[in-house]
């Protein structure tokens, strides 16, 4: 079985925006951890693809780490521009060139929260594909895929043929933290590193960043849990529009 | 602008509050007095739909109503969007945020060949393009973005453009699904639905939201007990769904759903940014945390420290009191 995962790098979100961390988006770990259960102890194959500048290339280190086999790095120092069509583009233009069962990405990037890529890659390759994975397994036969993925209401449980592309969300698992002999053993894989131009033009853009409003403070009740409670059900009853 | 194509999802022949936000706010704001807005509807039987639509503000509406919509199932519903645009040939096509539109929103931009923005809180449209606002960096910033092109699509999230009727007398045609389930490769084998989820999260007009400080099977009924008085959804937080205390269809964030509730309970959240990103278009919200240090407070209109197994019990009977 042979599986490509799209990973991509983005800025630590959980601390200071402005941390300049980068790390590997959370749901492509997830999908690495994914691929990495569903060919524990066969010797399927699991290529990771990133577009991405040329730092970006610890990230594959990571996800190699983690135990994906081999990796192809378009190496872009203005990735940063191009929207998920562009990006989404320029994957289909490189999964026309290799053999694959299994396309996987997560289901958003952590940063944009696009959500783009996984469906359009799919529709450029013209492959059956399910978004907001949580679960993943083997049909009995292998010839397929079930994918548990989140609805509007319920989770809904699709079969999909082979090959086929699904996006992962986070709730799907944990993803493994690389240990030691994996991180050793991911310097010697291989990092096939393209030079790349973004022939493709973006057809969104970012004009500008904007702080949020800021919200007032909360008003904290104040005394004993009766009082407060009492205050609270006044201001809900007042302001909710509810009662 | 000529044609607006708005995409109204429902269920069981109700169009869900979101997209009627939508609706509204582009017949009211987007389209000028030369433009057309173009409903279309995907279910199995027509129920309310038409007329509900008409109050919001369609011009027209194309009625897609066949089993094959029954359940969702990506192929069928971009199949049946794609007709509708093909038939409509709009310069504009708007989405309320559903995880149901996020699952085809990509792919039927590439087939049509549209530039796509997604998950917006606010947008204005010109000739040929659309700029707008999203949050970004699990909406800890906002990015203004700008889209070019002969066909754009907007995805609004939920709670971010209001409601309000704006009747019309619109032409309705009804067609069958293009694409039935049995054309397509992939097959719905099943839906799993929990068992208390008896209200939808994204529609509600109350969530009583649990995080890890619920704790148990007692915490959960004080949970369900307080939706329970406003007929409130349940949600929570990824912790707590991580208990398996809470089904993974509650959870609220950057990863869940996002809410837009006239009032929301965070119940033993500390207000983690990346559930924040999920709540914070909630138009009062109410927090206890026993921690006067969690940072849900920075978010919250009324806040009480306390232990929740103490204070929601007090505060269950006094709200039972003025109902
Ligand atoms: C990519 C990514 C996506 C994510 N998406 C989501 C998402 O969609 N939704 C989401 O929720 N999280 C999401 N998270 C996780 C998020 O970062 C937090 O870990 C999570 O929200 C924490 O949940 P919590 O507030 O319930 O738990 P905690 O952070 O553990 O907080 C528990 C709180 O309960 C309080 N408490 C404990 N006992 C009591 C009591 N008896 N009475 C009152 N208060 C009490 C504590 O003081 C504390 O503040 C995501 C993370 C990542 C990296
Ligand atoms: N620069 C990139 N290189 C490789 N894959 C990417 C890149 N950007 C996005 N993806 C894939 O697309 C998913 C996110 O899509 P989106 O939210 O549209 O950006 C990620 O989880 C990856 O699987």
């Amino acid at each position: 079985m042979k599986f490509l995962v799209c990973i991509k790098q983005v800025p630590d979100v959980s601390g200071n925006v402005n941390s300049g961390r980068m790390v590997l988006n959370a749901y492509d770990a997830s999908a690495v951890e994914a691929a990495l259960v569903l060919t524990e102890g066969t010797d399927s194959e699991i290529h990771l693809v990133l577009i991405g500048p040329d730092s970006a290339k610890e990230t594959i280190r990571k996800a190699l780490a983690m135990g994906a086999s081999s990796a192809v790095h378009f190496v872009s120092a203005e990735s940063d521009s191009m929207d998920s069509g562009s990006i989404a583009a320029q994957l289909a233009s490189y999964c026309a060139e290799i053999q694959f069962d299994i396309v996987l990405c997560g289901k958003q990037s952590q940063d944009t929260d696009a959500g783009l890529t996984g469906g359009m890659l799919a529709a450029h390759l013209k492959l059956p594909y399910a978004t907001n994975a949580v679960g993943l397994a083997y049909q009995d036969s292998y010839d397929g895929i079930v994918v548990t993925r989140q609805g509007d209401s319920g989770q809904e449980i699709l079969q999909l043929p082979l090959p086929c592309l699904v996006t992962c969300s986070n709730d799907m698992n944990n993803p493994r933290i690389p240990s030691l002999k994996g991180i050793m053993q991911a310097k010697k894989k291989s990092i096939d590193a393209r030079q790349f131009e973004n022939n493709s033009l973006s057809s969104t853009r970012i004009l500008n960043y904007e702080q949020p409003a800021a919200r007032e403070p909360a008003r904290m009740l104040e005394g004993e849990t009766e009082e407060k409670v009492t205050a609270l059900v006044l201001a809900l009853v007042q302001e909710s529009g509810i009662f | 602008m000529g044609k607006i194509l708005v995409h109204v999802g429902s269920q069981g022949g109700e169009a869900k509050r979101s997209s009627l936000e939508v609706l509204s706010h582009v017949s009211r704001k987007i389209a000028g007095s030369d433009d057309v807005v173009v409903a279309c509807v995907f279910d199995v039987n027509p129920g309310r739909l038409e007329q509900t639509i008409g109050e919001y503000g369609a011009d027209d509406i194309l009625m897609y109503m066949d089993p094959a919509y029954e359940s969702h199932l990506n192929g069928v519903l971009a199949a049946g969007l794609e007709d509708a645009i093909r038939a409509t040939a709009p310069s504009l096509v708007v989405f309320a945020s559903s995880e149901s539109v996020k699952d085809i929103l990509g792919a039927i931009a590439v087939n049509t060949g549209a530039a796509v923005l997604p998950d917006v809180v606010s947008f204005s449209a010109g000739s040929g393009f659309v700029e707008a606002v999203r949050p970004v960096m699990a909406a800890k910033s906002l990015a203004r973005v700008r889209a070019e092109g002969e066909l754009i699509f907007v995805s609004v999230r939920s709670g971010s453009v209001e409601a309000i009727k704006n009747p019309k007398n619109p032409g309705t045609t009804t067609f069958e699904a293009p694409i039935k389930p049995a054309d397509l490769k992939q097959q719905l084998k099943e839906i799993i639905k929990a068992a208390d989820e008896t209200v939808d999260l994204s529609e509600a007009r109350v969530v009583v939201a649990a995080g890890r400080g619920v704790k148990d099977e007692v915490g959960k009924r004080l949970v369900e007990e307080l939706a329970g008085l406003f007929g409130g959804g349940i949600g929570a937080s990824r912790a707590v769904v991580e208990t398996d205390l809470f089904p993974a269809t509650a959870q609220i964030g950057q990863t869940g759903k996002v809410v837009s509730p006239d009032l929301y309970f965070a119940l033993g959240i500390s207000g983690a940014i990346q559930h924040v990103a999920g709540m914070s278009n909630s138009r009062m919200i109410v927090a206890i945390n026993k921690d006067a240090d969690a940072p849900i407070f920075e978010y919250a209109d009324y806040g009480i420290v306390g232990d929740l197994y103490t204070v929601v019990p007090l505060l269950i009977e006094e709200i039972k009191r003025h109902k």
